[in-house]
């Protein structure tokens, strides 16, 4: 069975994929959790959501997650695919998926995804991870924690380092005010 | 005739193929009459990607009992920057370099093989 | 001037030491070139043609000593001794070892340097006025806002996958000496009637195989919300714009695309939906960086110096003080150019002693502050005027007291095919031959002000659409062709140069600059400029007379 990583906070756990990626032009097994496209998603989605399984759907960098804002609550996972890695396109997907339409499942990036780029999947809030470049769960969390700072709000709870100036500015912070400021 | 070059991975140099190994200098270049040989070693190449980097093809053509390339392009990465006579390949300064240099302005058609953008 | 803190510290270290990690998995064969090199290029190194090729992030183009030093000794440590300075204010350096680049980076890291995001399909390290906090014109100091947009751009999370790159120039005066204009966002930062600042946003310019000067989407934006406006044109880039051809992938096209009307609605939607508060830095931020970039106290000095004055009898100094010596906002200071332009050298370039010796005056006479014009100059930004007569001494030894800041001889040219692998011809010999010829001094202030700008192909890195001279290398039939075209301007007066006519060879460029100077000056009135005359005339008389002497 294909297995994925998941990050939840600090932890990074490999688990087993339990659903079935169904193309447009292969017919949805009779069971099982399944994974389909957009396409599929809008002309039969209203049967496979109440055939008691779990369904999710797969975007392509090109489809707009707004058009997901109907079904958001009833999806068990989105896939966001990476068709290179160059494109940053599914990013912004991410972004928008969790600040604007207040996604809270599980969000999976496939495709091209490598190790590389985990900093900035994880910060855009993709939470699982299907790496075409064989990283482990412990290399793929290493490198997500590279950076002890980062400039901007994002999807995780990261503070940038602006509030953590202001907080040792203000002494609650660590405790280095004498490194701080100009 | 064709010849192949690439840049060496650690240092960037630019460097030729002689017979399975690569060369800092291009005299010591392998010259292909055939395309399939030369397509050979380019596919051989590029199974050392720990080697050099971006390896492709180039023509030469004899002037004057010398070799050179035809591409102007390539006549500098074999020579080094016109305005830096000091720095480059061109600094060693022995016969062939000044042979190139003496066919430096009959330059012809782009050569451009197969141009790397890198 | 501003310093980084213990966390922009730890962040370049984080970032270094992420490098180092990248390249020993390159070297051991862990990913392939093709994974590789976008990581290389965001931390600035290139592939050219004899070497790697470093560029090294300059900041608001400003230096303090201590910076500039270490620069001058990574040169001659791990490069040939010296420096190409850019159009983008950048330091290239063209002898590079992959193998040495982690530890370079280290060390331009301890004097908070580095190459990030200097390249690759991102936002790209952000350029300024050069003469920002020195010059009397401007109305706040534009470096406040390039560092908060430094902090925003860095490692962002949605950004750093563009379509294409992504370059944002600022400023803040009245003259706009960045060319804010060419860039894919152009900021243009005001005072509004009733004294609050705001930014006008340009989007969409840029050179390149489809030059565009940017079109302003919003004349007023409130200055504290410019990020979060950021935020939605670089959303809507990247979600809008095409992927499936490299040459229309900048924002320039998108912007053509839909139109600046429907662009900027769209924009105007997404920031409607932006939850600013998370992006906008809070006043205290902007408070704290606007502090570290107050300028020293500068000692009162009389409003005119007999000793300047005095030295003024040399005629060689009185001319180095019409072309490089410019008004300082405080009386009795000025703000000194550097030229790298001594005819016949390499535009841009500097030594490593050349480095060294700017930093020896820099502290003795310009608060330890050196920048770097994208005209490939280097300034002096706070000296006091008793203080040029030395600096000249100094300078004039050592090459770098050329007097020709915006004459002929003051050549912007980019690397070109002595260097760069994009390259259709080669550029800096052009400039040399140009240069050479015009270099009697007399001469070339007696044709006056004349920006020829050159580029070794369509990429346009030497701005060639914006010199009153445009040249282009073009490649024909394996021969170094190169095309002419005028009337171009990146300053205020912004316009794209207008081509010519058909290509020539490199041999034929002096004589054919020679004939379009002797053209323009037959037909300037009183006061005009080359690039007036060519304005007025058209380009008529310049091609008759170039094409003329040609056949
Ligand atoms: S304009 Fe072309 S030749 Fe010149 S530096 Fe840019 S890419 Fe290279």
């Amino acid at each position: 069975m294909p297995q994925l990583i998941k990050i939840e906070g600090e932890r990074a756990s490999t688990v087993d994929d339990l659903f079935t990626f169904v193309a447009d032009e292969d017919a949805v097994p009779a069971a099982g959790d399944v994974i389909v496209t957009l396409a599929r998603l809008s002309s039969e989605g209203d049967a496979l959501l109440s055939s008691g399984r779990r369904v999710g759907v797969r975007l392509q960098p090109s489809d707009a997650v707004e058009d997901l804002a109907y079904d958001l609550g009833a999806l068990a996972v989105i896939e966001l695919a990476f068709a290179k890695f160059r494109d940053g396109r599914p990013y912004s997907s991410a972004r928008v998926l969790r600040g604007r339409l207040n996604y809270q499942g599980e969000l999976r990036a496939v495709g091209d995804v490598l190790r590389e780029q985990a900093l900035h999947m994880v910060r855009c809030g993709f939470n699982a991870f299907e790496p075409a470049d064989g990283s482990t769960a412990e290399q793929w969390l290493a490198a997500a924690h590279r950076y002890r700072h980062v400039y901007q709000r994002a999807a995780d709870d990261r503070e940038p380092v602006f509030v953590e100036r202001a907080q040792i500015a203000s002494g609650l912070g660590h405790n280095r005010p004498d490194e701080v400021g100009v | 005739m064709k010849m192949l070059t690439a840049n060496s991975l650690t240092t960037g140099e630019v460097v030729f193929w002689d017979h399975g190994q690569w060369s800092v200098r291009f005299a010591d270049g392998e010259r292909f009459e055939a395309d399939e040989a030369a397509d050979a070693a380019l596919a051989l190449a590029e199974t050392q990607p720990k080697i050099a980097v971006a390896a492709y093809l180039i023509d030469v053509e004899d002037n004057d009992g010398h070799w050179v390339p035809i591409a102007f392009r390539e006549r500098l990465r074999a020579l080094g920057p016109s305005n830096t006579p000091q720095h480059g390949k061109q600094a060693d300064g022995d016969a062939d370099v000044e042979a190139f240099q003496a066919s430096h302005s009959s330059a012809r058609s782009t050569g451009r093989v197969k141009l790397i953008k890198r | 001037m501003y310093r980084y803190d213990s966390l922009d510290k730890e962040m370049l270290t984080d970032r270094s030491n992420e490098f180092r990690h990248q390249a020993a998995r390159r070297l051991s064969g862990e990913i392939t070139e093709d994974q590789f090199k976008p990581l290389r290029l965001m931390n600035g190194l290139y592939l050219q043609l004899h070497a790697y090729m470093l560029r090294i992030a300059i900041p608001f183009g400003t230096l303090n000593t201590k910076q500039l030093r270490r620069l001058a000794w990574v040169a001659k440590t791990y490069d040939k001794g010296y420096g190409h300075f850019t159009t983008r204010t950048n330091l290239q350096l063209h002898w590079i070892k992959l193998r040495d680049a982690p530890d370079i980076l280290d060390a331009l890291a301890e004097v908070d340097l580095h190459a990030i995001q200097t390249s690759g399909n991102c936002i790209r390290n952000i350029t300024a006025d050069p003469y920002a906090g020195a010059t009397a014109d401007e109305i706040d100091d534009p470096r406040v806002w390039v560092e908060a947009m430094r902090q925003w751009s860095t490692n962002h999370p949605e950004y750093s996958y563009l379509p294409r790159k992504f370059k944002i120039a600022v400023t803040a005066a009245e003259k706009d000496r960045a060319a804010i204009r060419s860039y894919d966002v152009g900021l243009h930062l005001r005072r509004t009637r009733d004294g609050e600042l705001s930014f006008e946003v340009m989007v969409g310019g840029g050179q390149g195989r489809t030059p565009y000067l940017a079109k302003t989407i919003r004349e007023h934006l409130p200055a504290g919300r410019l990020l979060s406006y950021l935020d939605a044109v670089l959303r809507v880039y990247n979600r809008q714009s095409r992927r499936d051809n490299i040459h229309k992938q900048r924002i320039k096209i998108l912007v053509a695309t839909l139109g600046v009307e429907e662009f900027t609605r769209q924009v105007e939607a997404e920031w409607a939906l932006i939850e600013g508060a998370d992006i906008d830095l809070p006043d205290t931020e902007l408070a704290r960086i606007r502090a570290a970039f107050m300028p020293c106290a500068f000692d009162p000095q009389p409003a005119s110096s007999p000793v300047f004055e005095a030295a003024k009898a040399d005629p060689e100094f009185a001319r180095f003080t019409r072309r490089n010596v410019h008004p300082h906002k405080v009386p009795g200071y000025a703000i000194v150019d550097i030229s790298l332009k001594v005819p016949g050298e390499t535009p841009g370039d500097a030594s490593s002693e050349q480095m060294d010796l700017v930093a020896d005056l820099a502290d003795a006479y310009s608060q330890g502050e050196v920048r770097i014009n994208y005209t490939q100059n280097l300034v002096l930004p706070h000296v006091k005027l008793a203080d040029v007569p030395a600096i000249y001494a100094a300078l004039k030894p050592a090459g770098l007291a050329t007097a020709n800041m915006d004459l002929i001889t003051d050549i912007i040219a980019c690397p070109g095919l002595d260097y760069c692998t994009l390259a259709n011809a080669r550029a800096i010999p052009v400039a040399q031959s140009i240069a050479k010829r015009f270099a009697d001094p007399e001469r070339a202030e007696q044709i006056g002000d004349l920006k020829i700008n050159i580029s070794g192909c369509i990429n346009a890195c030497g701005h060639h659409h914006l010199g009153a001279i445009g040249i282009l290398g073009v490649d024909k039939k394996g021969e170094e062709y190169y095309q002419l075209s005028l009337g171009g301007s990146g300053g205020d007066d912004a316009e794209l140069a207008k081509i010519l006519g058909p290509a020539m060879s490199g041999p034929a460029i002096p004589d054919a600059i020679e004939t379009l100077v002797e053209t323009y000056i037959v037909h300037r009135k009183d006061g005009e400029r080359f690039l007036d005359t060519v304005r007025r005339t058209g380009l008529q008389p310049f091609k008759e007379a170039v094409y003329a002497s040609a056949d």
